[in-house]
């Protein structure tokens, strides 16, 4: 129950007592003590005449009089609470983008004012910790990369000196492979971190998407070969956008190849663009061993790899969804996951038509 | 050809310096942008290997200054920040190419070594590489008599490859010349069409062309 119904009640409830103490009170001295030491003819009459008169005020005058008090109650009760609605309202919309925008404070010094500079000052603390672990999330990728960098081509020289073993090569190879993954964890955080920071800028321009499908899913089968998973274009609506060129692509390429590595071999990979009304909606589903419903929330979270995080063979560094996440929000667009386990899987990017 | 590196990370200068040598460079090494910039006006370096986090003066702003001096040194710009809109700034600033950390090693020299001698690059029509031939115009691709039906990623993979023949051909620059990618797809993409060509250019043939090296990327040679 609302504190303002609460409140409401409470004050009817007190409101209709005190009132009742009050007529009763009075109805008793009417009745009882002014009735008793005149004791002639007639005075039981003028009694009955005055409690008569008691009725007609209670109706015409107490009960009008209660039904305002409650009636302006309602409203005072309503107009002291409505800037805690305001407050409610606005802090329903904080999220870990705008921190950094205090609430309205009405300047009055009241206890919402209190309240509402408290929460400020908590959003404000927040805000700073969330900015310092993004840039310690900055620094740290830019200050993995000099080592990284120093270690990649140590080895590298070493690999080309002439006096190494095959055995001694293939070591050092895959050390240098290791590395590379590591080179592409750091490129990932990065980037996410900087999309994190709103520091990356998008170049929109209009974008055949159909065109971009079409390429995009060229690669897949390219890529889908070796397991013999077979890639189907449904349809492909023209269809232009305004974006990234670049990101698109990206996007594009990152879930072709979740579709080609959770698949399984023989399956099959579909794709369909389709103009939905105000947006183009691009789907891929694929076959495979799915994901449990359970899981299926936090697809988009990075470094979650399901299951395939006990399957070494499936490589990738677990923030590919994340980034796609990204892109499909940096166009302002919408981006879905369903599986239906040893069934389909289908990823759909809503966006909007340019 | 003498080549001037600007990196203050000691220990990668060293190997940058010594794989450039290897090449057949002459190499200058330097730790600071400020003095990058004195020792680049003064000298006619054939190329720049410039890092952009330097002490005295950051590369973009000694790479800004040597173009507004009318200076037309090649530049490769090297950074640790890797994204697309720093590869973009700097290219506008005036470099000519532009790689991130951490980089392939024999990938850099590659790029220096084309940078070096930028302008000087094949317009032939007809690569050849051994008996294998690309047409440019009609995209068709021959060996041994056998003619081959190319898709349009393949002809512009085996044309760069053709193209930068004998040299070590890294996975990110295939990526950017073949793809036109500014970012890691971070997919075995390359290395399947790669997988697919070979069937088709090398299989039943003697010598195999089409070379993968270790860690790094392909080359095409004899």
């Amino acid at each position: 129950m609302k504190i303002r119904t609460r409140l409401n009640l409470w004050y009817t409830a007190i409101l209709c007592g005190v009132a009742f103490a009050v007529i009763g009170a009075a109805v008793y001295h009417e009745l009882v003590i002014e009735t008793r030491p005149h004791h002639h003819h007639g005075s039981k009459r003028e009694a009955e005449l005055d409690s008569e008169d008691l009725i007609d005020i209670l109706t015409w005058t107490v009960t009008p009089a209660i039904l305002l008090g409650v009636v302006g109650g309602w409203w005072l009760m309503r107009r002291a609470l409505a800037p805690v609605a305001d407050l409610t309202q606005a802090v329903k919309k904080i999220n870990d983008h705008n921190l950094s925008q205090p609430l309205p404070c009405s300047g009055n010094g009241d206890e919402l004012d209190q309240l509402t500079e408290g929460f400020n000052a908590m959003t404000a603390r927040l805000d700073g910790a969330f900015q310092r672990i993004r840039e310690f999330t900055l620094h740290a990728s830019h200050e993995l990369k000099t080592p990284l960098t120093i270690l990649r081509g140590e080895l590298e020289t070493a690999l080309h000196d002439e006096p190494a073993s095959a055995a001694q090569r293939e070591r050092l190879a895959s050390q240098i492979d290791e590395i590379e993954r590591l080179a592409k964890i750091v490129d990932g955080l990065t980037l996410l971190t900087k999309a994190d920071a709103g520091q990356i800028a998008l170049k929109c321009e209009p974008v055949r998407l159909d065109e971009l499908v079409r390429e995009c899913v060229a690669d897949a089968k390219i890529l889908a070969q070796p397991q013999s998973v077979e890639v189907h274009l449904d349809s492909c609506d023209e269809i232009t956008v305004a974006g990234d060129r670049h990101r698109l692509r990206q996007l594009l390429l990152n879930l072709a190849d979740n579709a080609v590595k959770y698949n399984q071999p023989g399956g099959r990979i579909h794709f369909s663009l389709r103009r939905d009304g105000p947006s183009a909606t691009l789907q891929i589903s694929n076959t495979g061993a799915g994901l449990a419903p359970d899981l299926q929330a936090r697809v988009f979270e990075r470094f979650f790899r399901g299951d395939a995080s006990h399957n070494s063979a499936i490589e990738g560094c677990g923030l590919g969804l994340s980034i796609a996440q990204w892109i499909v929000q940096a166009h302002r667009g919408a981006i879905q996951f369903a599986s239906q386990p040893n069934e389909l899987t289908t990823v759909t990017v809503r966006l909007p038509l340019a | 050809m003498r080549i001037l590196v600007v990196e203050d990370e000691k220990k990668t200068a060293s190997f940058v310096r010594k794989a450039l040598e290897g090449e057949g460079f002459a190499v200058d090494v330097c730790g600071r942008g400020d003095e990058a910039l004195a020792a680049a006006l003064a000298t006619p370096f054939d190329g720049l290997v410039l890092d952009i986090m330097l002490p005295g003066r950051d590369g973009l702003s000694v790479l800004r200054q040597l173009r507004a001096q009318g200076n037309r040194t090649p530049v490769l710009l090297l950074s640790a920040r890797g994204e697309v809109d720093e590869r973009v700034e700097g290219l506008d600033a005036g470099a000519d190419d532009y790689l991130p950390k951490p980089f392939v090693l024999a990938e850099l020299v590659a790029r220096v070594r084309a940078l070096s001698r930028r302008g000087g690059e094949t317009k032939a029509t007809v690569l050849r590489v051994a008996d294998l031939t690309l047409d440019t115009i009609s995209h068709r691709a021959q060996r041994g008599g056998k003619v081959f039906d190319l898709t349009a990623r393949e002809f512009r993979l085996l044309e760069y490859l053709m193209r930068s023949a004998g040299r070590i051909c890294g996975r990110m620059s295939i990526i950017e010349k073949v793809w036109d990618y500014d970012f890691d797809p971070g997919t075995n993409l390359v290395d399947v069409y790669v997988r697919r060509l070979r069937e088709k250019i090398d299989d039943g043939f003697e010598p195999k062309l089409l070379q993968t090296v270790r860690g790094v990327g392909y080359v095409l040679k004899e």
